[in-house]
């Protein structure tokens, strides 16, 4: 056989003919010689068990027997193929009708009937009420023929629209199914269990019951269940789901593997370094169904709606009959007032929103963002105005070395024994200076005898003289002179908002280190594409106006409040708002979380660990800032497609209803119309899911595992923006 | 009854190629642990569902070439010496469709591999898989519905040939000599499908496919030549509305 896989049908074994039809199946390309044959090798080979409502199926496949024996005879009734001579056959057929659309009504119905009684005895009437008493009134006038001999029944009407409307229910469940497949990674952390080694023995435990120092391991192709250290064995993983980041990182004996991430190719032994419950990944799920569990604003209008629409298209069904029972058959008037039950039926409209916010959610969570608020998806394609927070949002917030100024000696020299003296600090701008050695290749001057005096600097000794690093105060404590120069030039860094640390040694100021926090690579074109979209961005930020200034002008942002305390930030988002009615926040989530939780939108960008205390709407993942552009097209996407699925709902019926209530839509026809609205609604909510994923600037951050503090490789020139 | 006769035996010829397709879902649903009489009835519930569809199908398209070729107002169709220009021209499309479908059983044509695509055609196969794996007794009956409605060339030129027939009755009966064709077959699956080697069932296939054509040939002459219009209703045993 396997000589000839190639020519061969992978379903039926039959030959392929010129052109064959090729298809993806779990993974392999199979060639079909025809359609149908490739649909059945999908049934039968298919893994993914999208949902287990096997029942809705066999309900349907049933209720389809029931219906299209109905369906047969009563086609062969109308086209009168037993008139004349077989006219006799006539009531039997009725009664067979009658006793094939009993239990058709009793299987297709009765969820229909279960929900709207529900419902009742809570007082809420919803569309599904409509169906009930429209197929019930339609079931009952039928019989009541039957018994009276009468020559009109319709059994077909009643059974074909409650056919029609599970068959809309059923590609509904399918569509919300598809929108679910996206967020399977993320939801599964609830779900997944573990295979614990204890001793010798290993067992499968559900992830929640996982403590901390438990030995977890994960085959290749398994999700990794919790976070922890790698103990034996080498691996690619692929943290998307948790990071964003779609690059496979290399995992060895000592790594760190974070939850969630998928183990690709080698088997893993991972000591737990905390209980399952605690990761990022469970804690992203909680939050993700959470965010699923609760309606956005437009879903919340289109529920008023709808509940006001269903006792009044009740009252409409009724007038229509009464008005048309004048002029035509009450048999024929009970069936126009049936099609505008039917036709009125709002399903479509409950389906609007919530399939373009979960498939929206969906896509954003697979490259690591996070949305924690159907609604702040909604108000984010409404933004007009974006304002960012500048430390650790656009730029690292980590101190780096942007120049050494120097009198009568080397750069390097300076450095060297700047970092010898650093070494034995604790201080942000410590690690700076000696990362930035480090990055020169210099050896660190040994120092001994170090202090450090605090809110001044940090003094020692190396090579028998004093060496001391610290403001200008510190020097003057110490009595130690610069040239004029050097202070000159100093002075000049301090105006421009730059971080200063002198260094002297022989008493004498020697040299000027300025520190500064630069912008991240990808900030400027992240901007940039903001305004592409018609977005206006703004700089607020609690630092000084001139650091503020240097960086926006670097990034291209005119609009910065500089100087703010968080209230003050609060005002300037006011202030916008007064401007551009919606606007976002954009913070790092560490120390801007009031004005986040403030703004109408907080997006976090790179956040916390914890996620419970995160006041943002919607996470980035770490270094995620370049995604900000798309996930904004995401969010219009998903607006536009809500708008555009009730349009069509909304839409649909109004046009529909007026027909109907003329008489000129058969009820089954109208069925046929509200199952085509609510493919319509899946179909165009499906569209989502065929945006184009973000594309990563290029280049590429270095990943966040491999940069330690920042440093910039080139001390010579400044990159001073002028 | 000619006529029928001929189509229970391209119908029977033509589940060779149900065997390849159709033949897998027969071994899937398998035995029944409840007996051998519960097997039977298994098969058969899932085989009378495959039935009704196909007479749906052809009560479906009886009933559209009826319309198209009714006179407005009137439920008689034209018969007589006045022939219907839509008659004529349903006769021709409807035997290109099935000469169409002929040449694909030939491998020589291959037009109708996406008529459905994407969506439909996944959450179609997720359906079934689900039906396959369901333990409910009904499954079978409701696997059977939906199996008849998976795209296959043999069921769209059985339709072609109902929606010609101008009657949903004639229709209703053109598809169910059909699918009576396929029982001995699908009914046999299990045992059947692995004794044929696929050259058998290559040799049965084509074999269908000559019926086909044959059919199609005699369809579209019917809209083609005049005097042939009255003969399928001749063979049908005087149905003739």
């Amino acid at each position: 056989m396997s000589a000839h896989d190639e020519s061969l049908c992978s379903h039926c074994f039959l030959s392929l003919g010129r052109r064959p039809m090729r298809h993806t199946v779990n993974g392999a390309s199979c060639a079909f010689c025809c359609y149908g044959c490739c649909i059945a090798f999908q049934v039968k080979s298919g893994k993914r068990e999208e949902w287990d409502a096997a029942w809705i199926l066999i309900r349907l496949g049933v209720g389809g027997f029931l219906s299209m024996n109905i369906m047969l005879f009563s086609i062969l009734l109308y086209t009168g193929a037993f008139s004349g001579a077989d006219a006799n056959v006539l009531p039997r057929i009725e009664l067979l009708l009658w006793v094939l659309a009993t239990p058709a009504l009793v299987i297709l119905g009765g969820p229909f009937l279960v929900e709207t009684w529900f419902n009742a005895i809570r007082g809420r009437l919803t569309s599904s009420a409509l169906i009930v008493v429209g197929v019930g009134a339609a079931y009952v006038y039928s019989a009541l023929a039957v018994v009276e001999q009468s020559p009109r029944v319709y059994f077909d009407t009643a059974t074909m629209v409650l056919m029609l409307f599970t068959v809309g229910r059923y590609l509904e469940a399918v569509g919300r199914a598809r929108a679910a497949r996206d967020l399977e990674p993320l939801l599964a952390a609830e779900s997944e269990c573990a295979t614990v080694v204890d001793g010798g023995a290993a067992t499968r435990r559900p992830v929640r019951e996982i403590d901390a120092d438990t030995l977890v391991r994960v085959r290749p192709g398994e999700r990794i269940p919790v976070d922890g250290l790698v103990l034996e064995g080498e691996s690619w993983t692929d943290e998307a789901v948790i990071t964003g980041e779609s690059r496979h990182v290399g995992k060895g004996v000592g790594s760190s593997v974070v939850a969630g991430s998928i183990n690709l190719d080698g088997p893993l032994l991972i000591r737990s370094s905390g209980p399952g419950t605690a990761t990022r990944w469970a804690q992203i799920c909680r939050s993700v169904r959470d965010a699923l569990s609760r309606r956005g604003p437009t879903q919340r209008l289109a529920d008023r709606v709808v509940a006001v629409a269903v006792p009044l298209v009740l009252v409409l069904s009724v007038l229509t009959v009464l008005f048309w029972a004048h002029r035509l058959p009450f048999d024929r008037a009970l069936l126009v007032g049936l099609a505008v039950l039917v036709v009125a039926c709002p399903c479509a409209v409950g389906l609007a929103a919530p399939l373009a916010t979960s498939i929206g959610i969906g896509r954003l969570a697979q490259c690591g963002c996070l949305v924690r608020e159907p609604g702040a998806l909604e108000a984010l394609a409404r933004t007009r105005a974006l304002a960012f927070d500048k430390t650790g949002t656009l730029t690292s917030g980590k101190a780096r070395v942007v120049s050494i100024e120097t009198e009568g000696v080397e750069a390097d020299e300076a450095l060297a024994r700047a970092a010898g003296l650093e070494r034995h600090s604790e201080h942000g701008l410590a690690r700076a200076i000696e990362s930035a050695a480090a990055a020169r290749g210099l050896e660190p001057v040994a120092t001994r005898e170090v202090r450090v005096v605090p809110g001044r600097g940090i003094r020692g000794s190396a090579d028998g003289e004093m060496v001391a690093a610290g403001n200008r105060v510190f020097m003057g404590d110490l009595g130690w002179s610069s040239t004029l120069s050097l202070s000159a030039r100093a002075r000049s860094r301090e105006a421009t908002g730059h971080s200063v640390v002198y260094l002297g040694w022989g008493g004498q100021v020697r040299a000027v280190l300025s520190l500064d926090d630069l912008p991240f690579p990808e900030a400027r074109s992240t901007i940039e594409a903001l305004r592409d979209r018609r977005l206006n961005v703004a700089l607020l930020t609690g630092d000084l106006v001139q650091a503020a200034q240097r960086i926006a002008v670097a990034i291209g942002i005119d609009d910065i409040e500089a100087g703010l305390s968080p209230e003050g930030k609060r005002a300037a988002l006011d202030r916008l708002r007064r401007d551009y009615e919606v606007v976002a926040m954009v913070g790092d989530g560490l120390n801007d979380g009031l004005v986040l939780a403030e703004a109408d939108v907080g997006i976090a960008v790179g956040s916390a660990t914890d996620l419970a205390r995160e006041t943002a709407a919607i996470v980035l993942p770490r270094s995620g800032l370049w995604m900000l552009p798309w996930v904004v097209d995401m969010a219009r996407a998903v607006r536009r497609t809500i708008f555009t699925n009730l349009m069509w709902a909304f839409g649909y019926n109004i046009i529909a209803l007026g027909l109907a209530a003329q008489g000129a839509l058969q009820p089954i026809l109208a069925a046929a119309a509200m199952a085509g609205s609510s493919v319509l609604v899946v179909v165009n909510s499906l569209r989502l899911a065929r945006l184009p994923d973000p594309s990563p600037p290029l280049p590429r951050r270095s990943t966040p595992e491999t940069s330690g503090q920042g440093v910039l490789p080139i001390l010579g020139p400044v990159i001073e923006p002028s | 009854m000619a006529y029928y006769l001929m189509l229970f035996a391209a119908g029977f010829a033509g589940s060779f190629h149900c065997v390849g397709m159709c033949g897998g879902f027969a071994c899937a649903l398998g035995r029944d642990p409840g007996g051998r009489g519960a097997t039977v009835l298994r098969h058969l519930l899932y085989n009378a569902g495959r039935l009704t569809t196909y007479c749906f199908l052809g009560a479906l398209a009886g009933a559209f070439g009826q319309v198209i070729c009714t006179r407005q107002g009137s439920n008689v169709p034209l018969l007589g010496d006045s022939i219907d220009f839509a008659e004529r021209i349903l006769a021709v499309v409807a035997g290109l469709l099935m000469i169409c479908m002929a040449l694909q059983f030939f491998r020589r044509l291959r037009v109708f591999h996406r008529l459905a695509i994407g969506f439909a055609a996944s959450a179609f196969a997720v359906a079934l898989r689900s039906l396959l794996r369901a333990r409910s007794r009904a499954a079978p009956l409701a696997f059977g519905v939906f199996n008849g409605f998976l795209p296959c060339p043999l069921v769209y030129a059985f339709v072609a040939e109902a929606a010609s027939s101008f009657r949903p009755l004639v229709g209703v009966l053109t598809m169910a000599s059909f699918g009576l064709g396929t029982f001995p077959a699908m009914l046999m699956m299990g045992g059947v499908g692995q004794i044929l080697t696929p050259a058998w069932r290559r040799r049965g296939v084509t074999f269908a496919g000559g019926c086909i054509l044959a059919l199609g040939l005699i369809t579209l002459s019917r809209g083609i030549v005049p005097m042939a219009v009255h003969a399928p209703p001749a063979w049908a045993g005087g149905h003739a509305g």
